[in-house]
Order: C-alpha cells, then sequence, then structure tokens
C-alpha cells in the first residue's frame, strides 16, 4: 500500500512538477493571463463587496429621514413634533439623537473623529430620527417637516431627492461591466491554458504512447497534466492572491487616514479571504482548463 | 489447454477497405508463432486487435479471457498489462536510462511495485537479454540491436501472458535478429504466448515453428511447427 501511495505521488505529482519546470517557456502565457485575470477578479471583487455595503447602507439609510433640529428648538417644540410624527401612519419609528449623541456618532465614522476633534464646538446637529415605512414616502414627509418651528431652516432634513435611484442604477451598470469584463478575461485565460497544457500534451506524445501501450491506467497517463494545469492555476492564483492582499491591505489602511471610509466593510479578514478565494479560483481555472485539453487530446 | 489469445471471425476495415477479413485464429500458452505475409497484408492490423490499440469492426478477440472486442476504454489498461508489445522502431523514452525504461514499464503497469524491487527486476530483465552491463546507458548510446533487446525486456519485465512483436529484427543485422528471434524463443518457453509479425523468411524457415500466413487480410494458411512450408505468397 505504502509503495503504491509512494509510486502515486511521485508519477503524478513530482512528475508533473518536473514537467511543468521543464515547459515553462511554453506556460508562461498561460501564468502570465491567468495572474492577471485572477488579481483583477480579486480586487474586483473586494470592490464589488463593498460597493454592495454601501448600497446597503444606502438602502438602509434611504428609509431614515433625518429632521435636523435648530440648537435654540424648544423642547415643547420638538415633543410636538416628535408626537406629530410618531402618529403618522406611514412613519415605523422615531427617535431622538441629541447633539452629543451625534457628536458621538461622528467620532465613530472614519476619518470624523479628527474633524470632530478640530473644533472646539459641537458642530453636529440634534435631530428626530424618522423610519419611514416606504421610500417613497420620504419625499413628502420631508416637505412636510420642512417648515416646523424646531427644525434648521437651512438644511431642515437628510432628504436627496433622487439620489438613490441613481446610486442604484450606477451600480447595476458597474455589475454588468465589471461582469462582462472578467467572463472574458476568464475566457482568454482558459483558452491560454488550455493550449498551453495541448502543447505540453504534443511534445510528450511519444512517452504518452509508450505509456498507453505498457498498459499505464487512464489516470496515470491524464493525472500529471492536471496537475500541472492545477499548477499553472495555482501558482497564479498564489500570485494574485497575495497581491489582492496586499492591495486589500493597503486600502483600508489608506482609509483609516483619510477623511472618507474608501471600501466599506473591507477589513483583514476579507482581504484574506478575498486572496483564499482567489487562490482556489486559481486552482479551479487551471485544473478545469487542463481537463478540457487532455479530455480532447488523450481520447482513444 | 484454453488459447490464451483467440480471435473469432474478427474483421477490421478502415472505410472501404478491409485490413483483416473474417481470421480464425487461437494461440496456446507457451506456444511462439510467426505471422507472415506481404506488406499491407493486415500483420500489424492483427497485433494491433490482440493489443486492444483498435477494435474489430465485427467478430471477437479474446485475450486471456477478456473481450478486447467489447472493452470499455476504462479497461484497455487491464488488457494492455497482459500483453508485452516489441516494436521494430523500439519505442524507448530518450530520456531514461537503459535500466529506468525497463523499471518504468514495471511500474506503471503496477504501482505496488517498490523502487528497490522494480530496480532489481529490471535488472534480471536486461541481464536475460544480456545487457545486464549497459543498464545504465541511454538508449542514444546503445545499437540497434541492443535497444530491441531493451524493449523485449520492458515487454518481458511484468511477465505477461501475451507477448507480440511488429517486426522485431527490421531494423537489425542478421546475426542480431537471430539472437533476439532466439530470446524470444526462450521467452515462450517459460510458457509465455509469442506471436512474431516479420519479413524475415530465413528466421522463419530455420525456427520451425508455426507459421500463419495472410494475404489481403487473410488467414490463408495456418503451417502448424515443425513442418517447412512453402510460403507461396513470398514468390509472388
Amino acid at each position: 500500500m505504502l509503495n503504491v501511495v509512494r509510486n502515486t505521488f511521485r508519477h503524478l505529482f513530482l512528475g508533473a512538477a518536473r514537467n511543468w519546470l521543464r515547459n515553462l517557456g511554453a506556460t508562461a502565457p498561460a501564468l502570465g493571463s491567468m495572474t492577471l485575470l485572477l488579481l483583477l477578479s480579486g480586487l474586483v471583487g473586494l470592490t464589488a463587496f463593498a460597493v454592495q455595503n454601501l448600497a446597503a447602507a444606502q438602502a438602509g439609510q434611504a428609509a431614515v429621514l433625518h429632521v435636523y433640529l435648530r440648537d435654540d428648538a424648544k423642547p415643547d417644540d420638538v415633543t410636538a413634533l416628535r408626537t406629530k410624527l410618531s402618529d403618522d401612519s406611514r412613519v415605523a419609528a422615531v427617535s431622538l439623537t441629541s447633539k452629543a449623541d451625534a457628536l458621538k456618532r461622528a467620532q465613530h465614522r472614519p476619518g470624523m473623529a479628527d474633524l470632530a476633534g478640530a473644533v472646539d464646538d459641537n458642530p453636529f446637529p440634534a435631530s428626530l430620527d424618522v423610519r419611514v415605512r416606504s421610500v417613497t414616502d420620504v419625499g413628502a414627509l420631508a416637505d412636510e417637516v420642512d417648515s416646523s418651528p424646531p427644525v434648521d431652516p437651512i438644511l431642515p432634513t437628510s432628504y436627496n431627492p433622487g439620489a438613490n435611484d441613481r446610486i442604484q442604477k450606477a451600480l447595476l451598470i458597474a455589475g454588468i461591466t465589471g461582469g462582462a469584463f472578467l467572463l472574458l478575461l476568464g475566457f482568454v485565460a482558459v483558452t491560454v491554458t488550455a493550449n498551453s497544457i495541448r502543447a505540453a500534451i504534443l511534445t510528450r506524445q511519444n512517452e504518452v504512447a509508450i505509456m498507453q501501450l505498457v498498459g499505464a491506467p487512464r489516470w496515470m497517463v491524464r493525472g500529471p497534466f492536471l496537475v500541472e494545469g492545477a499548477m499553472t492555476g495555482g501558482i497564479a492564483g498564489l500570485a494574485a492572491g497575495l497581491v489582492t492582499l496586499l492591495a486589500g491591505v493597503a486600502v483600508v489602511a489608506a482609509g483609516r487616514s483619510t477623511f472618507a471610509q474608501i471600501a466599506p466593510g473591507v477589513g483583514f479578514g476579507v482581504c484574506l479571504l478575498a486572496a483564499a478565494m482567489v487562490v482556489l479560483a486559481g486552482l479551479v481555472l487551471g485544473s478545469v482548463a487542463s481537463l478540457l485539453s487532455v479530455h480532447r487530446q488523450l481520447e482513444t | 489447454m484454453p488459447a490464451l489469445v483467440e480471435l473469432v471471425g474478427a474483421t477490421r476495415q478502415y472505410g472501404e477497405r478491409i485490413a483483416i477479413d473474417d481470421v480464425h485464429l487461437a494461440l496456446r500458452p507457451g506456444e511462439l508463432a510467426f505471422l507472415v505475409g506481404p506488406s499491407g497484408a493486415g500483420k500489424t492490423t492483427l497485433l494491433k486487435l490482440i493489443n486492444r490499440e483498435i477494435r474489430p469492426t465485427s467478430g471477437e478477440v479474446w485475450i486471456d479471457g477478456l473481450p478486447a472486442h467489447a472493452l470499455r476504454a476504462s479497461r484497455i489498461a487491464e488488457l494492455r498489462r497482459r500483453v508485452g508489445v516489441v516494436y521494430q522502431d523500439y519505442k524507448l523514452l530518450p530520456r531514461l536510462t537503459a535500466l529506468e525504461n525497463v523499471a518504468f514499464g514495471l511500474q506503471v503497469s503496477d504501482l505496488g511495485v517498490a523502487d528497490a524491487e522494480a530496480h532489481d527486476r529490471a535488472l534480471d530483465a536486461l541481464e536475460a537479454v544480456g545487457l545486464g552491463d549497459r543498464a545504465g546507458a541511454f538508449p542514444t548510446e546503445l545499437s540497434g540491436g541492443q535497444q530491441q533487446r531493451v524493449a523485449i525486456a520492458r515487454a518481458v519485465v511484468s511477465q505477461p501472458p501475451v507477448v507480440v512483436a511488429d517486426e522485431p529484427t527490421g531494423n537489425l543485422d542478421l546475426e542480431t535478429a537471430w539472437q533476439v528471434m532466439k530470446l524470444l524463443e526462450q521467452i515462450s518457453r517459460f510458457g509465455t504466448t509469442v506471436l512474431i509479425a516479420t519479413h524475415n523468411l530465413d528466421i522463419v524457415r530455420r525456427m520451425q515453428r508455426r507459421v500463419l500466413t495472410l494475404v489481403d487480410g487473410r488467414l490463408v494458411r495456418d503451417q502448424p511447427a515443425g513442418r517447412v512450408g512453402r510460403l507461396a505468397w513470398a514468390s509472388s
């Protein structure tokens, strides 16, 4: 049994590694195109994750109307407005955010901590945070509270007509374009890899024929080529995964030091997961490409 | 004793051309037979049917109890491990030594063979063909006769019940050809069925073994061992 394992390992993996190194010149284009594809996939994947978080936050925010209060608003007026809104059938809930709470919330936002600490005064207004049952009612409610006495006349509410629609439309277009681009790159990478494996099979046609004639089972003839394809994909995946991880970590670090959240929801864990998925995708792509090639070339 | 190689009405067509036509043939264990006939008679096609490199268009081909005519692709290797093949062009791997070529044939057909055992058995096979002292040589460092003997060692090292040889002496001088034939005869004495396709009629006459004559794909004569036939096709 040990001999079978040892011989299988030597034949499949050591043999494949030796042949892969020997054919490195022919494999290089496949390696390069697959690395590029996987790198772009990783980066697009991370971006899509961040954009999806942003879209989810936007969708949640769209149903919340922040009614900003004047600094000198009378408590009775605020209470009256809050009661009026709570009694409205279109409203699910109303909560009050004081100026102090607004400051605390701002301090937890990336980059805002520095801004909040940069002025002596608290620049953030108190607000009534109104959760509206349907996004379509937000505009009408905003119009109704616009001229209420405790409401800030300069910036009465957070309502921005059409903003959410524009964001959703932009996300859809970006998603379709990115997906099509990745599909095209995937096709190119699989084709180039399949061709490099086909070239490897052709250069070793004599060896393959002899193996078949002396009774080597099919898996033993095909296996090394599949391992070679997986190696090409795996090495491309490792390189692309490493660059994806470094790029992701760099973006996260850059976001911490600026006033804007560059990639919402993207942390070290997400970057690590994206890198692992890129490596896995490389292995799968390489194996599938060589499987296609081996299937076409070695059918007897 | 049951036949190790049996063809029952085997026919092989390539398009309209019939390469093997309704051949009935049985070879028993330890039997050595020659397959003769003019070029294009179907000798190589018949050997390919035995090694299941091709499938008969109709009829049956049985090898050591396995139905080569109905075998699925996944079981071809199982059949080929029962048939050692010697080719005119040797088919040795140029980047392996003689010993490695023989051991390769052994370990490819049986993964359970340990390195040390493969080494010893390959060396034994090379010594049996008189090449024990050339085990470390690469094919390019060996003469044609020596390469053919390495190919024979590879074909028999896993002790298959059947050995087929396609023009094994085609590239050799008469003396070396004779040595190779004596070697194949020795192998048959150990119970292996040996079928040799050849054009070398001198050797066929001298060895006086069973001679199967193919002409235009048909088995026109089956001459038992010990008799010297006319080999009529040769004079035509």
